[in-house]
């Protein structure tokens, strides 16, 4: 390129049909190299993560794959889990499976449960700490905030013993308002950042119509904030339904097993036996997840945590 | 009003936060045991971390799966991600955002399953698979490189999030600026040095602090796909915590050692203070009526 | 040498036609503001010169070259957005060294051109500054300063004064010109603001709906108005549009309406036979109606609806019939609201168009 320093005034001449042409030629090549390196570059390193899926789901329908990359042989038996009452162990004496549907009905309560008490919960306090104003406001948040860094495994032992004089080990209840109140301080800051996307008009205009501050919260504010609601709940189902270390810590009952449980037993006793089986239950296991995930990705990449500094 | 809305947020988080914290702090005083006997031992505990023959094995296996996972993976690849999807059309980008994400949200025992498959050290795992494919012999990767096989299952998890945010971010410089910048003359690497890297600084500063304490903290993964083995090769600072009180039923000595993490707890939310906006995040109501 | 032209430009955004063969020529070292409102399709082709955009269709020409895939590196442009676009993160001397730094080069010819650039609009003073520290006017200089220090040959300036206040819009308004003159760099201004594309443009094209309406001097838009829209978007308070009937009487040419009778300029009365009896839209500029408070002096008579001072002058909307007229009165008027009024139209300052093309008949 020619790069002459010309005084001001004295302007330079445009480049001529071939310069041009080989500049767009150049530029074109150029995009579409990007373009092409980015797709590639994409694909090989999402592959490590698409291809164990591909075959978590493949083999859970296949009677062999562990010679190959491509499952062989159609079957329904991996999933013999579901209709085979109190399916046996291969090895060791501990006993039995529990019945599958008891395990679902137990992971449903904990999922259900921990969604319901965080909802109500962070509604609650994200609309208040959002539209009103008290002592001690800053200091709230900035404690809130503060939880949010405050790691879940210092509490793990302190937990346990208070469950345990609690009398709450072993159930479902006990290990609910853990989780709950764990992803609290997480689940307060996404709704106040909700309520505070709601513009004031809104709520001054319903004042000045007549409403109290409280109907105005749940005649104008709740169905604004309902994307929110939809959000949180979602994420605290999921955060009940595919909990391993909490209920691992505190139910020790068989009777209380939830999914997570239930797998890690089966991983336990047909690990290197029946991958058919194991990736039946994951699957199993994954669907309210997948379905979460296919609904929702597109919002669920939108949501971030407060603002970061401009 | 106060009390109705902010009472159930708060007697939680004291019954479940506050509490658990002041009873590790007691805990961490005594020498209670798997049989929950126990008396108090001053600081017995706190001098004993210095005794440990296994802590300075841990600390190691820590300092280097949090570096190597943080710069690799969670932000390194974060931010590759992120940019790399922002620049392709956004249908296509929001795709493979989504496969990013989907580690995140598989049932954490799912995800480990696929691990334990990956790395069995049998012919039948997938890695070995692959492996007999190039007539090589069968490989236990645990013991092989312990190391990496921690920091891949904690970074294919932890990409996501920086990408999350990152994507967010980069988004939300304004359009004005890249269109400047390429009438300026600016290739499209040049655009990324020198003008979205610089304007997204206080949210790659973000993920950089969130991350490093997550996985400061982490250690469910770990435990699913290699718990802590073998011997202590995978253990990192809150698996120990986790095998030593929960698993041992050593909780004065593990209370001990969960409150150091206490400490970097305090730090990173300090940290969250100077980083997150919080003078917006705290703007007065508009409205003053009760 | 600057010399552009615009082929049968159209650029379309999945289903919507952002602009449609818009045929221009820009002369070297000539000033022209795309006018219209927002939505008009100005922005788009103002990025479709600077290489962000590509055409659809038709052909972008640089000294008869086209050059619709050249990227905007190699298009020897400077730009100035609405927003600036000045990189928070560098200082003053760095936003505008940014340029030649990309072309990688020596760093005492940066110094020199960055400097060079800086005194053109006056800012060598806050070299150190950052964005942030610097006012409207300032931002504004900088990003000038950035636009000009490559030399380009063709300037792009994307409603560059809206962001300022109406004071300094002025001043700033006179300074573009001026450094415009002094450099004979051929510009395209970008503007919704029919004042600042009058005062500045050496020619105004106004778009509407990404469709050209008319092409011309500053006194051609405002003289000879091709169309309604045209008529209506130069000129303020805007041009009164009344629905009205041709009439001949006695050889006399007149536009009859609710309650007014306004007779045509002689001139126009070839131009108006054939539409004798048909209906017309009757265009009258509000400085060019003369208000009367002394009664059965004018022909048209109607009653003071409002009364607006604006200082120097002021806006008086009258109503005759069901129609309102605004016309503009000198300072001194003493009309008040509620009190009848007479208007006196000069016959060669009336406009006509086709109330169904909108164009204007003579």
């Amino acid at each position: 390129m020619e790069q002459v320093t010309i005084p001001a005034g004295q302007l330079r001449r445009w480049r001529t049909p071939q310069e041009v042409a080989a500049l767009a030629q150049r530029a074109r090549r150029r995009e579409v190299l990007t373009q092409t390196m980015i797709y590639v570059l994409l694909t090989l390193i999402s592959l490590p993560i698409v291809v164990p899926y591909l075959w978590l789901v493949a083999a859970a329908f296949s009677e062999r794959v562990s010679y190959g990359i491509i499952p062989s042989g159609f079957t329904l038996n991996n999933w013999r889990f579901l209709w085979v009452a109190n399916l046996g162990f291969v090895s060791g004496t501990a006993g039995r499976l529990p019945n599958i549907w008891q395990v679902v009905a137990n992971s449903l309560v904990l999922a259900v449960g921990t969604a319901a008490i965080v909802v109500v919960v962070s509604t609650l306090a994200g609309y208040f700490i959002s539209r009103h104003g008290f002592s001690r406001r800053a200091g709230f948040l900035k404690g809130a905030l503060a939880l949010q860094a405050f790691p879940g495994i210092t509490l793990l032992v302190a937990l346990f013993i208070l469950l345990r004089s609690l009398n709450l080990l072993n159930s479902m209840l006990g290990v609910i308002l853990v989780i709950a109140a764990l992803h609290l301080p997480f689940a307060l800051f996404v709704m106040k950042g909700f309520f505070d996307g709601i513009p004031w008009d809104i709520e001054m205009s319903a004042l000045i119509d007549g409403a109290s501050r409280l109907r105005a919260w749940y005649t104008v504010l709740l169905p604004q904030a309902r994307n929110g609601i939809a959000a949180v709940a979602m994420f605290s189902f999921l955060w009940g339904w595919t909990d391993y270390i909490y209920v691992l810590t505190f139910v020790l009952r068989r009777s209380s097993w939830t999914m997570a449980l239930y797998l890690n037993s089966v991983i336990g006793e047909y690990r290197f036996a029946d991958y058919g089986l194991m990736a039946a239950v994951g699957v199993f296991y994954m669907i309210p997840s997948l379905l979460f995930f296919l609904f929702t990705q597109r919002q669920l990449l939108q949501i971030t945590l407060g603002g970061t500094k401009a | 009003m106060l009390l109705l809305f902010l009472g159930p947020f708060v007697l939680l988080t004291v019954l479940f936060f506050v509490m658990p914290a002041i009873i590790t702090a007691f805990l961490a005083l005594t020498n209670l045991d798997a049989a929950f006997q126990g008396t108090y031992v001053g600081l017995d505990n706190f001098r004993g971390l210095f005794a440990d023959p296994l802590l300075p094995r841990v600390l190691l296996n820590t300092v280097v799966y949090v570096f190597f996972t943080l710069i690799c993976f969670n932000t390194g690849l974060g931010l590759v991600l992120a940019l790399l999807t922002t620049h392709i059309p956004d249908r296509v980008g929001t795709v493979f955002r989504a496969i990013w994400l989907l580690p995140r949200l598989t049932p954490m025992v799912v995800y480990g399953l696929l691990w334990l498959w990956f790395v069995d050290p049998t012919k039948y795992g997938m890695l070995n698979t692959a492996r007999s494919w190039f007539g090589l012999a069968p490989l236990d990767l645990i013991s092989a490189s312990p190391w990496l096989v921690i920091v891949l299952v904690n970074g294919f998890i932890g990409a996501s999030l920086g990408m999350v945010i990152l994507t967010s971010a980069i988004k939300s410089v304004p359009e004005d600026y890249v269109r400047a910048a390429r009438v300026d003359g600016a290739s499209s690497l040049a655009i990324v040095r020198h003008v979205i890297l610089p304007l997204i600084r206080w949210p790659l500063t973000f993920v950089l602090v969130n991350q490093t304490l997550a996985l400061l903290t982490s250690y469910e993964y770990i435990l699913l796909v290699t718990g802590g083995g073998p011997f202590y090769d995978t253990t990192v600072y809150a698996l120990y915590v986790f095998r030593r009180a929960i698993q041992n039923g050593d909780y004065g000595y593990g209370a001990a050692l969960a409150f150091i993490l206490v400490v970097v707890g305090a730090v990173a939310a300090l940290s969250y203070w100077r980083l997150l906006n919080f003078e917006r995040m705290i703007s007065a109501p508009k409205i003053e009526a009760d | 040498m600057g010399r552009i032209v615009l082929d049968k430009l159209g650029k379309r955004f999945g289903v919507v036609e952002a602009l449609r063969d818009l045929n221009l020529e820009i002369a070297d070292a000539e000033l022209i503001a795309l006018l219209g409102p927002s939505g008009c399709g100005k922005t788009t082709t103002l990025l479709m010169l600077a290489g962000i955009y590509k055409p659809t269709s038709g052909q972008i020409l640089f000294d008869g070259v086209a050059v619709n895939d050249l990227p905007p590196q190699d298009r020897h442009i400077g730009m100035v957005f609405q927003s600036y676009a000045l990189y928070p993160h560098m200082t003053v001397f760095d936003n505008i060294a940014f340029p030649l730094r990309l072309l990688r080069r020596p760093v005492d010819e940066i110094q020199r051109r960055v400097l060079e650039a800086a005194a053109l609009v006056q800012i060598e003073a806050l070299m150190d500054r950052r964005p942030s520290q610097l006012s409207g006017g300032q931002q504004q200089r900088t990003a000038l300063a950035r636009a000009l220090v490559k030399q380009p040959t063709l300037l792009l300036l994307d409603e560059p004064l809206s962001n300022l206040d109406a004071k300094l819009r002025v001043l700033m308004r006179a300074e573009i010109k001026h450094l415009q003159r002094r450099l004979g760099i051929t510009t395209i201004l970008v503007t919704h603001d029919q004042v600042e594309a009058m005062t500045m443009a050496d020619r105004i094209a106004v778009l509407r709906d990404g469709l050209l309406q008319q092409v011309g001097t500053p006194d051609d838009l405002y003289y000879r108005p091709a169309n309604t829209f045209v008529a209506g978007f130069i000129g303020s308070p805007p041009m009164n549009f009344i629905p009205a009937q041709v009439e001949t009487t006695d050889g006399q040419v007149a536009f009859a309406a609710e309650g007014m009778r306004l007779p045509a300029a002689e001139w126009t009365a070839p131009h108006l036979a054939r539409r004798r009896g048909g209906p017309v839209l009757v265009g009258v500029r509000p400085e060019d109606i003369r208000l009367s408070l002394v009664p059965g002096e004018s022909a048209v008579q109607g009653r003071i609806l409002d009364v607006e001072p604006l200082g120097r002058e002021l806006v008086v909307a009258v109503t005759v019939g069901r129609q309102v007229v605004v016309a503009i009165a000198e300072h001194g008027f003493a009309g008040k609201p509620d009190q009848p009024v007479g208007m006196f139209v000069p016959p060669e300052r009336i406009y006509v168009f086709d109330p169904t093309t909108e164009s204007a008949i003579v």
